[in-house]
């Protein structure tokens, strides 16, 4: 079995830890508890019958441009951006912000998932996606599990590519 | 040797390239989670793809992982370095610091969210202050309105009682008149409270700073009183210090307006004894002088219950009052918000069937000397004589008009009576006149309008004044008036005393 290391950056507060409890451990709590570090978890996925072991990195959310320790993707097959959907100051300079990641990274795509859908309607989140400068991969909801297992079905197609 | 507490908080590793523990070097940091032979990774799972990624001699730092030993968590900091034939790595145990680290962090996140959510509320709050707002306004409008649409009849039941009781009859039909009069008196008191009150409530109150003489102000209102109250069991008294000041800024329609609230309530709940308005200086400075206005009555008093919710509005009405004094228990309402406005205050004091003692208390600003001229100018103002004058009389309720006709024929002056704007345009370029009274709301040409079109007038109308008489009473309107060339408003409903010396003052 193969693994890899993928990370999953973005503002703090958007639920990167709350994906990674929804996919890991089908888990969701409504407590917001700030990560420190780094908080790695593994869960196996079936890709195109492969299986893959992914292990996943939560980074401690950033602020404005603060930027994550290059260390940390070191070894990194792919980055999964999330932003939150109901807060604007976390999409506003994605472009920026993609681009540190890459360069950071080295990789060359990044999936971009933006979280937290069950707090817009319909109408709310197309004008997100109108707004977002560039193509979000995946609308999510980690509350109400929602696209999350396809957001790291996403994460494991460029983990492996 | 290396002591054993700093053995404690660290570990020293070496495994291959794949992550097999080769061997443990130095310290004892959660030693038991690691085994000979065992891959690192059960341990420190994040160590899985980046050790094999690892550039060989260069060392590499890792801050702020996360290591579990017998259900502990533990944040670390690991050095890697990668030689020809194996990897060190050295752990460091760093939790106290990072427990200090995710304090902040937290708080940190805390307070964004927080400050985000109140930003949010904010937002909603402006959103429905707007809202409220524009009701409010609607409201006032529709006070406005509805105070315009009762003025018009009220002044028709003032003005022909007032009529009916010139003429000659009987003594019981007197008394009629007597009543009606009262009642529309006290209908439009409640009028102006409920306009007054939503002018207060929708911050549109704006108080004047001129000088004013507060004890020609007590005085006539204590005068008004004795000459309207017959109840001859009760003495009206009135003292003054001589502390207090000829003139101070201030506004002298609230204040009038507030003592004359407190001088007519001390009235309705007093059937005999002594009602006095006394005015002392209760402190000064350079600039400022704090009056306190006492009004006292020996009435019915209150309970200390109906005391404590006097100045809440419509307090009259729930104690069924209203029926037997009139008035919507308004009053005191006003005189609280009033006084607030002058950043003033009022307290009561009472005991059940001995009476009842107002106290408020004002900061006047004190006058220079060219102020107080003014205010002198200002009372010396001259009334004419309207006897002989030429009048021309604007209005298309036939009711008012005859109103105005019989109050300004008993004065003997000419009247000329026409019933719209366009008809007062086509006098108004023929003939000549000494004053013109035109109501607002006329058909064909409203009185705003006509007062606008000086410039097709016969050339003597162009200068002679022009009195607004109208329902329209808001400050806004007034203003509006003076500004398009008004001299003067006539406000509905008057009585022919006001509406007699209005003219004299302008003629």
């Amino acid at each position: 079995m193969i693994a890899k290391k993928v990370l999953l950056v973005g503002n703090f507060g958007v639920g990167k830890t709350s994906l990674i409890r929804r996919f890991v451990l089908n888990q969701f709590a409504e407590d917001y508890i700030s990560t420190i570090g780094v908080r790695v978890s593994a869960k196996v996925v079936q890709y195109e019958n492969t299986a893959i072991k992914l292990l996943i990195w939560d980074v401690a959310g950033t602020s404005g441009d603060e930027k994550i320790p290059k260390a940390y993707f070191l070894g990194a097959s792919a980055a999964m951006f999330v932003f939150d959907v109901s807060r604007i100051e976390t999409y506003l300079n994605i472009d920026h912000h993609l681009e540190s990641i890459k360069t950071l990274s080295g990789l060359q795509n990044i999936t971009i998932v933006g979280n937290k859908k069950d707090l817009l309607t319909q109408e709310e989140l197309q004008l997100v996606v109108e707004r977002v400068s560039v193509n979000i991969d995946l609308i999510t909801s980690a509350k109400e599990d929602e696209n999350v297992e396809n957001a790291f079905l996403e994460l494991a197609s460029q983990a492996i590519k | 040797m290396i002591p054993a507490k700093i053995e404690d908080v660290f570990i020293q590793i070496t495994t291959n390239f794949f992550g097999v523990i080769q061997n443990i070097i130095a310290g004892t940091f959660v030693k038991k989670e690691f085994k000979l032979q065992a891959s690192i990774y059960k341990a420190c799972p994040f160590l899985e793809g980046t050790l094999e990624a690892l550039e060989p001699h260069t060392p590499f730092l890792l801050e702020g992982m996360l290591i579990i030993s017998n259900s502990k968590e533990y944040n670390v900091d690991i050095e890697l370095f990668k030689n020809d034939d194996n990897i060190t790595v050295l752990i460091h145990n760093r939790t106290n610091v990072y427990k200090f680290v995710a304090q902040l962090n937290q708080h940190r996140n805390d307070i964004f969210f927080i400050k985000r959510e109140l930003a949010e509320k904010n937002t909603e709050l402006e959103k429905l202050r707007k809202i409220a707002d524009k009701a409010n306004e609607e409201k006032s409008r529709f006070l406005a309105m509805m105070s315009h649409e009762i003025r018009n009849p009220l002044n028709v039941i003032l003005g022909y009682s007032e009529m009916i009781s010139d003429e000659q009859i009987n003594e019981n039909v007197k008394e009629y008149t007597k009543h009606l009069s009262i009642s529309g008196g006290n209908l439009k008191v409640i009028v102006n409270d409920i306009l007054d009150l939503s002018r207060i409530e929708a911050g549109k109150l704006e108080l004047v700073n001129s000088p004013i003489n507060l004890k020609k102000i007590a005085e006539n209102c204590i005068q008004n009183y004795q000459f309207q109250n017959k109840n001859t069991a009760i003495k009206l008294v009135f003292e003054i210090s001589e502390k207090i000041p000829k003139t101070v800024l201030g506004d002298d329609v609230r204040i009038h307006q507030i003592l004359s609230n407190l001088v007519s309530n001390a009235l309705k709940f007093t059937t005999t004894g002594i009602i006095s308005l006394k005015l002392k200086c209760s402190s000064e400075d350079e600039k400022l002088m704090n009056i306190s206005f006492e009004i006292q009555d020996s009435g019915r008093g209150m309970t200390e219950s109906q005391a404590f919710r006097i100045f809440d509005e419509y307090q009259q009405n729930k104690k069924t009052d209203h029926s037997v004094f009139g008035g919507a228990g308004l009053g005191l309402s006003i005189v609280k918000r009033l006084l607030k406005a002058m950043n003033g205050n009022i307290s009561v004091k009472s005991e059940l069937d001995k009476g009842t003692i107002f106290k408020i208390e004002i900061p006047f600003l004190k006058v220079i000397s060219s102020e107080k001229i003014k205010i002198k100018k200002e009372e010396n103002f001259p009334k004419k004589i309207l006897k002989g004058t030429n009048i021309l009389v604007a209005d298309d309720d036939a009711l008012n008009q005859t109103i105005v006709a019989h109050i300004l024929k008993k004065e003997d002056v000419a009247v000329t009576l026409v019933k719209d704007g366009l008809e007062a345009l086509h006098v108004l370029k023929t003939r000549v006149f000494d004053l013109v009274l035109l109501d607002i709301h006329m058909p064909n040409i409203t009185g705003e309008q006509l007062v606008q079109q000086k410039d097709k007038f016969a050339k003597e109308n162009k200068e002679i004044p022009f009195l607004a008489l109208t329902a329209n009473t808001t400050p806004e309107d007034l203003d509006r008036y003076k500004e398009i060339g008004f001299v003067a408003v006539i406000s509905k409903p008057y009585t022919a005393a006001e509406f007699i010396e209005k003219i004299g003052l302008n003629l």
